[in-house]
Order: structure tokens, then sequence, then C-alpha cells
């Protein structure tokens, strides 16, 4: 029962993730023949700017359909999208104010608080998996559509990445959600960490392998065609760690 | 063997992390199988007691047991729960649930879900079981954390102001449908309330608590035998006396007449009257509602 009314508490925010994420991995693989039509036209842009040798490298990674992928989706839309959606899943209302009847009803249930925790971690992290997972199979899925084909072990790969760089966000705003009385400072907050996140990957230079939107677009992968396992295990360990924070600060709440 | 009480306090204390010192020094005992109602004005105390018992929130010192157990330990805690009901003041619910949706969900919790009664409260209270609950009355979600604390089959049924922001009619269909299921069931009750007349309808035992101590406990009988108000009437001015009896809970000088509210001894306080001059002296019974009154202002 207590999955059940996590489901239902949650239920809403997984399906629109997931129907937004679905349909951005779809239009992305269904704009490709436009896309791939207009690139004779790109010419290199004038100047040598960070901006112009994004574009660029845009452009040259499209010429193909598996960089053009990668470049839209996997490095772009989806990452943004599942982080987004990631803090949504773990923000957990239950220990807010504005739910205050719920919470005492629950706590007032033979159940630990860590129970409790631990089955709402578990829904969010399996419909996060679902939100991470299921979109990038839908390119190989409609890849035929365009007359394209793309590997269901590379879209697998690159979900698994997202899946895992997502899941330290969901654990912050689960951690986040347990020392704030509101839903929406824990939202502010682990967005804000996120944003604060990508840029310093920006600024860092060479660095930027070790950030987690590194990890999160699985572009070494991509590249390299080896998984990232070390990043892979130090966000589990990142998500692990948060997850066990958010139990012992709720073990010590007074509601 | 059997602890003798259900609910045992020691020296209980509570300061939230603002400074509010919610209790300071709780002593409180609730014999099994008793109505034991839990007095106080608002703000007394009477909540954060509740919750401490619970394990809802944990107690800065002192220590409460629910069935002997510590209540302030986490897995004591579930053990507590699973033997206890429990309707909230604000009677919390799930309210996106339907009725029967919250039923069930709570029922999946307690292996000793009452289905008879169940169905008979349901009946009873009226209860739609696709209505949401959202949309239920006060009165409807009263009802409703009432079936869903009184069907769990348990030993313990805590209640914080179960009857607040009720109509008459309404909290005399409650109280009844409350004596009638301890009549038959033989649950322990503990219900806080500052509607004295609810606890002086169906307690049979209460304690009063007032800025987070207990300040009188007992049994309602006892209490209504022993307490007394004395009324000693001078021919002059009543005079500033000291009494040396025991159980003086206060005093009060009006013209010629000296009111004294006692819990014990009225013929040592008659006699000490009369030494002091009084030229008449009757001592009455007094409700409840003047004991705890009386105590509270005494404790000011």
């Amino acid at each position: 029962m207590l999955w059940y009314k996590s489901w239902l508490d949650t239920r809403w925010r997984f399906l629109i993730g997931l129907a937004l994420l679905m349909c951005s991995a779809a239009g992305t693989v269904l704009e490709y023949p436009r896309v791939a039509a207009l690139l004779p036209l790109v010419h290199p842009a004038p100047g040598g700017g960070t901006v112009a040798r994004q574009i660029q490298e845009v452009v040259e990674l499209s010429r193909d359909y598996r960089g053009y992928v990668w470049a839209q989706a996997f490095r772009q839309n989806l990452p943004q999208m599942a982080t987004l959606f990631a803090v949504l899943l773990g923000i957990e209302s239950l220990w807010a104010h504005s739910s205050r009847s719920a919470t005492r009803f629950m706590l007032s249930l033979p159940v630990s608080r860590r129970r409790l925790l631990g089955v709402r971690a578990a829904t969010g992290l399996g419909e996060l998996f679902a939100i991470t997972i299921l979109p990038p199979l839908v390119v190989p899925l409609i890849s035929p559509v365009i007359g394209s084909a793309y590997g269901v072990g590379a879209a697998l790969a690159h979900g698994l990445c997202l899946f895992a760089a997502c899941a330290v966000f969901f654990a912050l705003a689960l951690l986040l959600s347990t020392r704030f009385a509101d839903v929406w400072r824990p939202l502010l907050i682990a967005c804000a960490i996120a944003v604060a996140l990508s840029l310093a990957g920006f600024a860092a230079g060479d660095l930027s392998h070790y950030s987690i939107f590194y990890l999160m677009t699985g572009e070494s992968y991509f590249r390299t065609g080896n998984m990232p396992w070390l990043g892979l295990l130090t966000s589990a360990a990142a998500s692990a760690a948060l997850m066990y924070a958010a139990g012992v600060s709720i073990s010590r709440r007074d509601f | 063997m059997t602890d003798p009480f259900v609910i045992d306090t020691a020296d209980l204390r509570k300061r939230y992390d603002d400074g509010t010192e919610a209790l300071r020094g709780l002593n409180l005992r609730v014999p099994a199988g008793s109505i034991f109602g839990f007095l106080g004005r608002n703000g007394a105390g009477k909540t954060t007691t509740i919750k401490l018992l619970l394990g809802m929130a944990y107690p800065t010192s002192g220590e409460a047991r629910v069935f002997g157990l510590a209540a302030s330990s986490p897995e004591a805690s579930v053990a507590v729960r699973r033997r206890t009901g429990f309707v909230s003041e604000d009677k919390d619910l799930i309210d996106y649930l339907t009725v029967n949706g919250i039923i069930r969900f709570t029922a999946a919790f307690y292996p000793h879900w009452r289905r008879d009664l169940e169905e008979r409260y349901r009946d009873r209270f009226e209860l739609r079981p696709e209505q949401a609950i959202g949309t239920l009355s006060r009165g409807g979600r009263t009802k409703l954390a009432l079936l869903l604390a009184l069907c769990r089959g348990v030993e313990l049924l805590v209640l914080d102001e179960p009857t607040s922001g009720l109509d008459p009619a309404m909290t005399e269909e409650v109280l009844q449908a409350l004596v009638a299921h301890v009549a038959r069931e033989g649950t322990t009750v503990f219900f806080s309330s500052h509607q004295i007349a609810d606890v002086e309808q169906i307690a049979d035992s209460v304690a009063i608590i007032d800025r987070g101590r207990s300040v009188l406990a007992g049994s309602l009988d006892d209490l209504r035998s022993q307490y007394r108000r004395i009324e000693c009437v001078f021919d002059g001015d009543a005079p500033q006396p000291a009494f040396r009896t025991p159980g003086i809970v206060r005093v009060r000088r009006d013209g010629r007449v000296l009111t004294v509210i006692a819990s014990g001894g009225v013929d040592a306080i008659r006699d000490e009257a009369r030494d002091l001059g009084s030229v008449s002296v009757d001592a009455a019974p007094i409700p409840l509602k003047d004991i705890f009154l009386e105590t509270v202002a005494a404790e000011e």
C-alpha cells in the first residue's frame, strides 16, 4: 500500500516527464531529414569565439546521424529535461507543511520514517529509471521511419549514463525536502546547484571530464565507445550517500 | 506481568527549536482500560504530549513509555503505533483518496483490522464509500477519522480534541459511538480536550495540564468527592487567612465572603474558618469545570 500511495503521489510528475522526454527524443529523430537538408547551406561562422566553435562542432557532428542524435538528444535536450524531472521526482511533499494533514496521518501508521522514505526513494528512482531509459529507446525504435538506424545498445548506454547522473539530483532533492518545510526551496536550491554545476563544467576546460554533466551526456561513450564505469560508480555512491543523509535527517525531525 | 499503566511519562520535557518550552517535566500515568481525559487550555502542551507518545516528535529530556515501550525509540514507536489508533486535532487524512480508498489503505497496516466494525461505523456515520475525502464536511472528516481509529483492532485510542469544531448533535453522536465502542472492546482511551463537558461525560480519569506540567490527576469520581468549595461568611470584611490545612487550592476574598477551593481536609478548614470568626461555613461539591478553572488559575 505504501508503494501504491507513493505512486499516486508522484504519478503526474512521472507521466508528464516521461511524455515530454519521449516526445523530445522522437522530435529529434523526425527532425533529422530537415536538418540534414540544411547542412550543406551552413558555412563556418566568422571569428573564433566559443559560441562559433560550438555551433561549428554541432554542425560537424550533425553530418552523421549518430553524431546528430548525440548532440541534440543525449547532450542537450534529454539531460536538461531529465535533470528537471529528477529534481521534481525527488521533492517529497510529504514532509512539507503544505501536506501536513497527510504527513500526520502517515506518521500515525505503524511504519518507520526510514521505510516511508525508502519506499518513496525507490518509487522515485524507478520512475526516474523509466524517464531516462525509455526516451533513448525511442531513438532506435523510430529511426527506421526516416530511413536511418541507431543501435539499441548505444541508446541503453546513454540512458544508463543519464539515469546515473540524474539520480544524484534526485537524491539531492530528496535530502533537501527533509530539511525544509516547503516544496519551493528544495526545488530552487536543487535546480540552482544543477545550473551552477553545468556552468562550472563549461568553465572548467579539460576538468569538465569530471563534471556530472559529462557523465550525463555519455560523451566518453560517444567518443570512445567505452562505458564510463568509474563515473557511474561515483554517481551511484554519491546518490546513496545523499539518500542515507536524507534518512538520517528525517529520522531526527519533529513533526 | 501486564503493565497497569498504558501510558507512563516521567519528567517529560520538550523544547522546540524556536525556544518554545512545550513540556516542562510532565508526569502522567494512564491506567489500562480507562477513558482518560487530558484537559488543558490551548497551548498547554496536550498536542505535543501526544506527538511524543506516538513518536512524531522527540523529547528534549525525560521519558515517555507506551505499553512499557520507549516512545522515543524509532523501532519501539512502530510497535506502539501498531497497537494504537490515533485521531489528530485537525482530523488529518489523505485528501485525494476516497472514503473507501483510505479505509483500504489503512486496513493494510493492521492485521487485526475489524471488517465488522468498519461496516457498522460506515453505516452509522453515513459515509459514502466513493466520496472524495477532500469534499467531506468537518463532521464527516471526524467520523471517518474515528472509523479509521476504531477499526484498527488496537488496545489504545489516542484522540486529540476529537470533538473540536463539531456541533452539539455531532459531538453527542461521536461521544456515544466512542463510549459504546469502549464498553464493547475494552480499549484504553486517552483523549485530549479543552471541552470540559465532553471529558465529564465520558472520562473516568483526568489529568489537567498547564504550561507543560500536569497540575492535577486522578479518577473523576475521586476528584468530585474530594474537591469542595467552602464559603466562609464573616460579620465584617473577610480576613486574609493563612490556612494550615493541606489541600488548599485557592483562596479568594470578596467583601464578607472568603471562598476556599480545597482538594481535601474540609472539616479541618471548617474548624480553621470558625477559629477566624466565620459566622457561617458551607462546603459544596464543585463541577469539573470549576476544578479545572480553579486549578489553572491557582497555577498562575
